[in-house]
């Protein structure tokens, strides 16, 4: 019992970990902008689908797959501020963005279609088979461990930018108030470029690691978004710690709800959790002065 | 009846549905426009989660209507809680979540809705006989055609009525200020619960509709996608008046149909197509129409100016 305990405790924290870097891209951006950011299922998508054709049509390695994958999804993200909220900042509808990046994802979903067809892609990670065997009977897959270990040293990483160097201040500073941060000598413009492109870069290198464990479709995207969106609001909107700790609560949360109650299910015990927590606190897990959202 | 024409009268029964479910925001809307949209289109697939329940009981087609509106009119109400408490972004994620939970129940509640098999030969509505007229049997696509867009008229005409009485313009007070219209006396959380209910009742009779015309109904032909579709419907057509969203539904409905030509193309230009309106006409076709009425010399009334950016 208490192996099994364990052993979907590891297993939800590698959900959560990839959940959690998808989350983060959609929490940073809404962070700065207060806008939702629809295409963002389809670069996780597009980032599977790179380290897909990295590894299989042109022999690569794996791990550098999540690289390429991290590029594919910067360069999007950038493409889509670019097209898309960058002409559409000032209208001040948060509606209009919202529904240019369902258009977005339309385009982006069926090109796909187009190109890849509808038929799962079998994405088998060379390091899935190798089990490394830990305490009290429990394992981790070698591609289970490099996800956790991967994400876990990206949200580091990220968290250290955002805390301690100028521009992750400065970051911080416009998603305060854009205004006052622009008078300080803080470019908005180009941080909120800069939010699109780590938030992008984060969803592609998630792509490449959900790649093996989802059924891997130009859908595929779209069934973590919407986790991704659970878990922002748990966390509270714009809030990076909350996204974390709710990220791998979910993901903790589902592999418990799969073990023990019933697999049908774990969508409805997630979205339940977040219709209580809006209406008990609607603020997210850790509480932020954001009063005119709620 | 010629193939041809019923081609058509099919594709004009689905630009009917699509109008009514595009009015259905509106009422909503006019409370507190911005995100209740979504809430409202995510309704949908609630009301039509109810209208199965009822029509699985075998209740008659006209009762079973009716049930719908009434239950899904109710449960648009006890979503309201979160209307009532949250805005913005938050209030669309709330009733994201909702719209999960209602297609997660319905894939897994297998006695009700046999699960991703879905219900079959669901019955259109019963033959109607006047006396002295011959029987009009809506199992014809332009019987059906005309039942459905004399509701959706009909809807339009009520829903009219409502914005222009004290009902609307108490609605667009709360809208506009929520502070002052309650300094004025008007109890905010009643009135958005009651245009909760009266949007989520028109979904359900479109639900209703939508069952007994496709014959079929399968949860995953309610995923979230298609209430965002919805949304663009009235984003596309033009938000704030009445007459938007009707066009969005229309154009936005017709698109697809006019695309087919392209075959794979189709819905990439679909995509692309909905994402130019946004980013060059974000007025939508209303505001667009209204300019270039302008533009002719007539001055559009105040009434006509309804758009708020």
């Amino acid at each position: 019992m208490l192996t099994v305990v364990l052993q979907q405790g590891i297993n939800g924290i590698v959900f959560g970990s990839l959940y959690v870097l998808v989350a983060l891209g959609l929490t940073l951006i809404y962070g700065v902008l207060v806008q939702i950011n629809f295409a963002h299922a389809d670069v996780v998508t597009i980032g599977a689908f790179a380290a897909y054709f990295f590894t299989f049509a042109f022999g690569g390695n794996y791990l550098i797959s999540i690289g390429i994958a991290l590029m594919a999804g910067a360069a999007l993200g950038w493409l889509v501020n670019a097209a898309i909220f960058a002409p559409l900042r000032e209208r001040g509808n948060e509606l209009l963005p919202l529904i240019a990046t369902i258009g977005v994802s339309i385009l982006l979903q069926n090109a796909m279609l187009l190109w890849f067809g509808p038929i799962p892609y079998a994405f088998d990670s060379p390091y899935s088979n190798k089990v490394i065997r830990l305490w009290g009977g429990t394992f981790i897959t070698l591609q289970n461990l490099i996800i956790v270990v991967v994400s876990a040293l990206t949200i580091a990483l990220l968290y250290a930018f955002m805390k301690f160097t100028f521009m992750g201040k400065a970051l911080r500073a416009v998603s305060q108030d854009r205004e006052t941060a622009g008078l300080m000598g803080v470019n908005p413009n180009q941080l909120i470029m800069l939010t699109f492109v780590i938030a992008s870069a984060l969803a592609g290198m998630g792509g490449a690691m959900l790649g093996p464990i989802l059924v891997l479709t130009p859908f595929a995207g779209t069934t973590v978004i919407v986790k991704a969106f659970a878990i922002v609001i748990i966390g509270g909107f714009g809030n990076v710690e909350g996204t974390i700790i709710a990220g791998l609560v979910v993901g903790l949360i589902e592999s418990y709800t799969t073990q023990f109650v019933n697999p049908g299910l774990t969508d409805i015990v997630v979205f339940t959790l977040l219709l209580l927590m809006l209406a008990l606190r609607p603020t997210g897990l850790i509480a932020e002065k954001r009063e005119e959202n709620v | 009846m010629p193939t041809d024409r019923v081609r058509i009268s099919r594709r004009g029964w689905f630009l009917v549905v699509a109008v009514i479910i595009a009015l259905l925001p509106f009422v909503i809307q006019d409370s507190y426009w911005r995100t209740n949209l979504i809430v409202c289109a995510i309704n949908i697939m609630l009301a039509i989660g109810l209208d199965l329940l009822v029509m699985k009981l075998g209740v008659p087609f006209w009762m079973a209507f009716v049930f719908g509106m009434v239950l899904s009119g109710a449960a648009g109400m006890a979503l309201s809680i979160f209307a009532v408490r949250l805005r913005g972004h938050y209030l669309a994620i709330a009733s994201l979540g909702f719209a999960v939970i209602v297609h997660q129940v319905l894939l897994n509640w297998i006695s009700l809705t046999q699960g991703p098999l879905g219900i079959y030969a669901i019955k259109p509505p019963p033959d109607i006989a006047l006396p002295g007229l011959p029987v009009i049997s809506f199992g014809n696509t332009a019987n059906m055609f005309y039942l459905v867009a004399s509701f959706a008229f009909l809807f339009y005409l009520l829903l009219d009525q409502l914005v222009r009485s004290p009902i609307g313009e108490t609605l667009k007070a709360i809208r506009e200020d929520e502070i002052s219209a309650s300094a004025f006396g008007i109890n905010c959380t009643a009135w958005k619960v009651f245009a909760f209910g009266i949007g989520s009742a028109v979904a359900g009779a479109a639900g209703a509709f939508y069952a007994s015309f496709v014959g079929t109904l399968v949860p995953d032909a309610f995923i979230i996608t298609e209430s965002f579709t919805i949304l663009a419907m009235v984003i596309v057509g033009g938000m704030g008046t009445l007459i938007g969203p009707v066009w969005g539904a229309i154009l936005l409905t017709i698109l697809p149909e006019l695309l087919r030509g392209f075959g794979d193309l189709r819905l990439i230009l679909y995509g692309a197509a909905l994402t130019l309106v946004v980013l060059f006409m974000p007025g939508g076709i209303a505001q667009a129409a209204q300019m270039f009425r302008a533009r002719l010399g007539r001055l559009a009334t105040a009434t006509d100016a309804g758009m708020r950016q």
